[in-house]
């Protein structure tokens, strides 16, 4: 039952999808989901509910990506769109001063929420547009690295980034997850199961997808 | 091992016929599962009677032959159970074709209405049996009455059986009589009965004179009368010990399984050892784990052996099962009953509002949700016109006054009852003192406020604590289940046990269940209605959505609306009993909301590539507000409310969580909605 065991363990994580009406979430985990291997990972609820499986330094990684609505009107209920998220990536555009402020009240709603158990990634989209950028990238990162969120930068159009950003995210919540594993105890592996969607299920063997993403080990 | 493989065919034949018709049954199909049974009992006959006629191994297929048998006596069980049930007044056939429902759905405690379908009693537009409908095959009205039981609690006064009542209905509902074995006593005084007849008869037959021959008669008789019971006590005796023999050597068994102490495991050791006796009288658990290991990956297997086990009445589960359900029920009915018989639809509020003198108040109401038959519009409404009403006080001062009081005594008694209803004492003091203070100067309003606030938390703390029972009666359920059949504990078997052994669960609580939850949400699902009131007619547009994503004005005008297939299918959730069934019903609406969506862009973008953009939270959300708005049905908020309670671990970061989550927030958006912020187009 050592943490680094390989095999048998999948792990399920929620990732929430944060940021305003146009930064174009809905392109970027389309191009994420939609790119690699074929369209079968695309629900038949379009870009609003994702899943895809990684496989992950010999580890099998279940992501499900909750997209939420961007405008203000629904927003008292994201508390429960967040709850026992594992991660949250917040998408801001480089030309919109102001989609970059709502990704900041977002983190804050995050932190009061979710503690630091959340993983953050805040994401200037758009580089596409450099020319027209309203936001800097000094301000961005060292914003992000104030609150304890990871920076990048992407462009749906031109498919930059996005595979890295998700790539690094699942790492980092592997981390997470396997931090609170040891904190917990090696003999009660299961328990870990209850509550933060961490689940750590002895299935079958299933055929792993083509191991594109195992890049750095 | 090749024995097993010639004799098998017929048998596995038969089996599988019986596994068909068990699901039938476990589905409440009752007509096709009764026929399927029958031709289960012909096919073995059938067999059986050709292999008589070309017997070549005799021995081998004996065992086979017995096994058949078997099948077949289960079988004609069953179908027996059916004509018993036949005979009993809640008849199925009657309940699903009832016309007479609506009417009869008045008249009060008569099994036969309470099982009867509500259908009629209008829980959805009239418009709601269309083809959709029809294309459910699983949650399909053959489902019996019970199921249906008023899925809209705080409706009429027949709603709720009493707790009795509901107990008789369980066990009628699947009664397979398991014939009672004669104790050897009980042989043998049968045995003496006939003995002393044998000697009547003959005694009578004695000329007068053979006195001799008389008394000889009458000492063998008492002679073979006192042998026979002797021989069956010490029968009984024998049997006994054997049987506590039995009963120590499992529990033996139950202890070491589960070796530490505790009053729980206490608990599931007395369980599993009443499994095991049961296994030992009966041979289907056996046969299904010989079929599960020949198969652990049929998925048919494991739900067929599921819903077997569940019809079989004496199995300690089912009976776990049932103790459970009227635990819960026993818990649920003095709080939904009494709302309804006492003060409806409040349970402390003053029936002021239904004063005689505002009846065209209730008019308009009435025709203001137009030709809707919509259930709580008459549940909720009252309650509504109460706050109007407020305006009239002045004009009819007195009389309205002296009413107050009365019902201010009265909400008092209702009060106190409930309180010791509740066991919650703490709060009792407090409430003489309110009762104290209460003299005709106190200001009505505030002192309804306080009795308000304090029925709502009553209520919400008793919710909390039945869904809490809940979660432990279905655990407890779901790990006996696993320890009755070792074989099910495999991550899909064990998903398909829990939603088996939910379905049994929910099914006759639910109408009961989700009563008390409406009560906890009465101000929410409030708001919902003065929305859904105020914006019933508004236009996918007004609503935010984006205008490429629903047809034009013009094109919409043959009588039907945007994503209006979205809306009958929410409709729908209101009908189903069981938590998942209703979370696959706002999955498929959500579903249809992306393929309406995809439909109506491709409308308008006929030329330009369609893949330009799917379908993200910030579209689907203002389509799920105008579907909820659509849908009419204030009682979702409770719902939902409800399934979040219920949903699995599982299933709460899957497609179902997000659905749930995303119907959730559009009914939040829908209630927060006030007067004048949307452009309303109200019917003149």
């Amino acid at each position: 039952m050592a943490a680094g065991g390989t095999g048998g363990k999948t792990y399920s994580f929620k990732v929430v999808l944060l940021g305003e009406g146009c930064v174009g979430k809905t392109s970027l985990v389309l191009r994420y989901c939609e790119n690699k291997f074929n369209d079968k990972h695309i629900t038949t609820l379009q870009a609003s509910f994702l899943t895809k499986k990684l496989n992950i330094t010999g580890k099998r990684v279940n992501l499900a990506i909750w997209d939420t609505a961007g405008q203000e009107r629904f927003h008292a209920l994201g508390p429960i769109y967040y709850r026992d998220s594992n991660g949250a990536v917040l998408v801001y555009d480089i030309t919109d001063e102001d989609s970059f402020q709502k990704v900041k009240n977002w983190v804050k709603e995050l932190r009061k929420m979710l503690g630091n158990d959340i993983c953050l990634c805040i994401v200037g989209n758009k580089i596409d547009l450099d020319k027209d950028r309203h936001v800097s990238v000094e301000d961005a990162e060292s914003y992000a690295e104030s609150v304890g969120a990871k920076h990048y930068h992407t462009s749906a159009k031109l498919n930059k980034g996005i595979e890295e950003l998700f790539l690094d995210l699942c790492k980092r919540m592997m981390e997470t997850a396997q931090a609170e594993e040891r904190l917990k105890g090696n003999g009660a592996s299961q328990s870990a199961s209850s509550r933060r969607g961490v689940q750590i299920v002895d299935d079958e063997p299933q055929a792993t997808p083509a191991g594109g993403c195992c890049s750095s080990g | 091992m090749a024995t097993a493989d010639s004799g098998a065919k017929p048998l596995q034949i038969a089996m599988k016929m019986a596994k068909l018709a068990i699901q039938l049954d476990g589905e409440n199909k009752h007509k096709e599962a009764y026929c399927e049974y029958l031709r289960t009992i012909n096919f073995i006959s059938h067999a059986l009677l050709e292999e008589a006629g070309s017997q070549n191994d005799g021995d081998v297929v004996a065992v086979e032959v017995g096994r058949m048998l078997r099948l077949a006596e289960q079988c004609l069980e069953r179908v027996k159970s059916f004509i018993g049930k036949r005979a009993d007044p809640p008849d199925l056939s009657a309940s699903v074709s009832a016309p007479f429902s609506s009417s009869a759905g008045q008249s009060e405690q008569n099994h036969t209405t309470v099982l009867t379908d509500t259908d009629a009693n209008p829980v959805t537009a009239p418009s709601s049996d269309t083809p959709v409908d029809k294309g459910r095959k699983s949650t399909s009205p053959t489902n019996t009455g019970h199921c249906r039981m008023l899925s809209d609690g705080t409706g009429e006064l027949s709603s709720f059986l009493p707790p009795e009542v509901f107990q008789r209905l369980q066990t009628v509902q699947s009664q397979d009589i398991s014939k009672k074995e004669l104790t050897p006593i009980e042989e043998a005084s049968r045995l003496n009965q006939k003995l002393k007849a044998n000697y009547e008869a003959r005694l009578a037959r004695l000329r007068p004179g053979q006195a001799y021959q008389k008394t000889s008669l009458t000492l063998s008789l008492q002679r073979q009368m006192m042998e026979n019971l002797i021989i069956a006590k010490a029968r009984e005796d024998a049997l006994q010990r054997k049987m506590e023999e039995r009963r120590l050597r499992l529990q033996e068994e139950a202890n070491r399984r589960f070796s530490a102490s505790g009053a729980e495991e206490q608990e599931q050791r007395i369980l599993y050892t009443n499994v095991l006796e049961y296994e030992q009288d009966h041979d289907w658990p056996k046969l299904w784990k010989a079929n599960m290991k020949k198969s652990p990956d049929d998925v048919t297997l494991v739900s067929g052996l599921v819903s077997y086990l569940l019809s079989r009445a004496d199995h300690p589960v089912v009976k776990l099962l049932r103790k459970h359900q009227y635990r819960v029920y026993n818990r649920l009915y003095p709080i939904v009953s009494k709302g309804l018989l006492q003060s409806p639809p409040c349970l402390l509020t003053p029936p002021r509002s239904t004063h005689p003198t505002h009846p065209e108040k209730k008019m308009t109401r009435g025709s203001s949700i137009g030709g809707q038959s919509f259930c709580t519009a008459s549940s909720l409404s009252p309650l509504l016109s109460h706050n109007h009403s407020t305006n009239y006080d002045d004009e009819e001062g007195e009389e309205l006054h002296s009413q107050a009081m009365v019902d201010r005594e009265n909400s008092f008694e209702d009060l106190e009852q409930f309180m010791t209803q509740l066991d919650w004492a703490p709060l009792h003091s407090s409430t003489e003192d309110s009762e104290v203070t209460c003299d005709p100067s106190m200001q009505p309003e505030q002192d309804e406020g306080s009795i308000q606030e304090l029925e709502m938390r009553a209520l919400t703390e008793h919710l909390k604590a039945v869904v809490k029972d809940i979660h432990i009666a279905i655990d407890q359920l779901l790990s006996l289940c696993l320890l009755s059949f070792e074989c099910l504990n495999t991550a899909n078997s064990k998903d398909l046990c829990l939603a088996s052994i939910e379905e049994a669960f929910f099914t006759p609580l639910w109408s009961a269940l989700v009563a008390l939850f409406r009560r906890v949400y009465r101000e929410r699902e409030q708001a919902f209605e003065t929305s859904m009131k105020l914006y019933q007619d508004v236009s996918p547009g007004d609503v935010g959505v984006p205008s490429k994503l629903f047809p034009d004005d013009s094109d919409a005008q043959q009588g039907s609306y945007p994503y209006e297939s979205a809306v009958q299918e929410l409709k729908l959730l209101l009908k189903d009993c069981c938590p998942q069934r209703k979370l696959e019903c706002i999955v498929r609406t959500l579903r249809l909301i992306c393929a309406c969506a995809e439909d109506y862009r491709c409308l308008h973008e006929v030329d330009s590539t369609p893949k330009t953009a799917a379908i993200g939270a910030d579209d689907l959300l203002p389509i799920l507000s105008f579907v909820a708005l659509r849908c009419q049905c204030p009682q979702l908020v409770s719902e939902c409310a409800a399934l979040e309670e219920f949903i699995h671990e599982g299933y709460l970061i899957g497609e179902e969580g997000y659905c749930l989550t995303s119907m959730q927030s559009a009914l939040a958006y829908v209630e927060s909605l006030q007067p004048g912020q949307l452009p309303a187009h109200k019917l003149v």
